[in-house]
């Protein structure tokens, strides 16, 4: 058991002679979160809180979920910390949990078709040299605009759920294709796949949102 | 010569970013000629202003006890 604001020993160390570094403040993060400092769960509770609500939000899920599954991910993480390796950043591994929790609740697995139809209309947009065939509408005058705001919250809300995780990490968590492929579980070519797709998808429902000066 | 097509993938799969040197000079060359890709590009980007800023106004959302409860809860587990 541990309490906040009083360091606590794991139970295999009995004492702090066990551990040279421990007050010299030399030690390495890894090692004071393994002994689960509470100083160090503070700081990285306090990092992630927020971050971790915004992106459960940001996959669809309502405050009352987000709360839930934020306090779930860290109670997991603390479970889990003796598996983590240090080789992600925690903020990665903490996203990762994050995910689990996500697909556990949506009980289905998000399908990952190699097929998916909005490749088609991907390809339909352009000739057979790869040009294309009309130009797109220009999205600038109106994407500042209010009624802009309103119609990509409308239009992440109509994405598949992997799609919008993908998108979210990627666009608002400014994650590396690197990082959402260990999140996920998934190659980082499957990850540019899903994030094309995402906009692809979000690019078409937004157009038909206004999103571009009437034609 | 890269094709619309290629330049456009390569765009939204986010792929661009580790593309070789050679590869990304590419893009700009075309971009520069490439109204059709530049408009592309320029809803790539729009989306994630748009989606960043949508996000971000749900940001005080969190509740302000939440990291209060969570640590609460993480002594309890501990147990
Ligand atoms: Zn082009």
């Amino acid at each position: 058991m541990w309490s906040v604001g009083t360091p606590l020993l794991p139970t295999t160390v009995r004492s702090a002679a066990e551990l040279p570094l421990y007050d010299m403040g030399v030690t390495d993060p890894l090692a004071r979160l393994r002994r689960r400092e509470p100083a160090t769960l503070h700081e990285i509770v306090h990092q992630n809180t927020r971050r971790l609500f915004r992106a459960a939000q940001g996959m669809g899920f309502s405050s009352a979920e987000a709360d839930d599954l934020v306090q779930d991910v860290f109670v997991t993480f603390l479970e889990t910390l003796d598996r983590f390796e240090g080789r992600s950043q925690v903020s990665t591994w903490l996203f990762g949990i994050l995910h689990h929790k996500v697909q556990e609740r949506r009980r289905s697995r998000a399908r990952d078709d190699l097929h998916d139809p909005v490749d088609e209309l991907f390809e339909s947009k352009f000739d057979a040299k790869g040009k294309w065939i009309a130009p797109l509408p220009s999205p600038d005058r109106v994407a500042s605009s209010a009624q802009a705001a309103g119609a990509i919250a409308d239009c992440l809300q109509g994405l598949p759920p992997l799609h919008r995780e993908v998108f979210h990490l990627r666009e608002v968590e400014e994650l590396s294709a690197a990082d959402v492929s260990n999140i996920i579980g998934r190659t980082v070519t499957h990850v540019g796949v899903l994030f094309h797709r995402a906009r692809l998808r979000l690019r078409e429902c937004l157009d038909g949102k206004g999103w571009s000066p009437p034609r | 010569m890269m094709s619309c097509k290629q330049v456009s993938t390569l765009m939204s799969t986010g792929g661009l970013a580790d593309a070789p040197l050679r590869q990304r000079l590419a893009v700009r060359l075309h971009l520069m000629m490439c109204d059709k890709c530049s408009t592309f590009k320029r809803w790539l980007e729009l989306m994630g202003v748009a989606a960043r800023a949508e996000s971000h106004a749900h940001e005080d959302e969190a509740p302000a006890d939440l990291e209060a409860r969570t640590l609460r809860r993480l002594e309890r587990s501990q147990l």
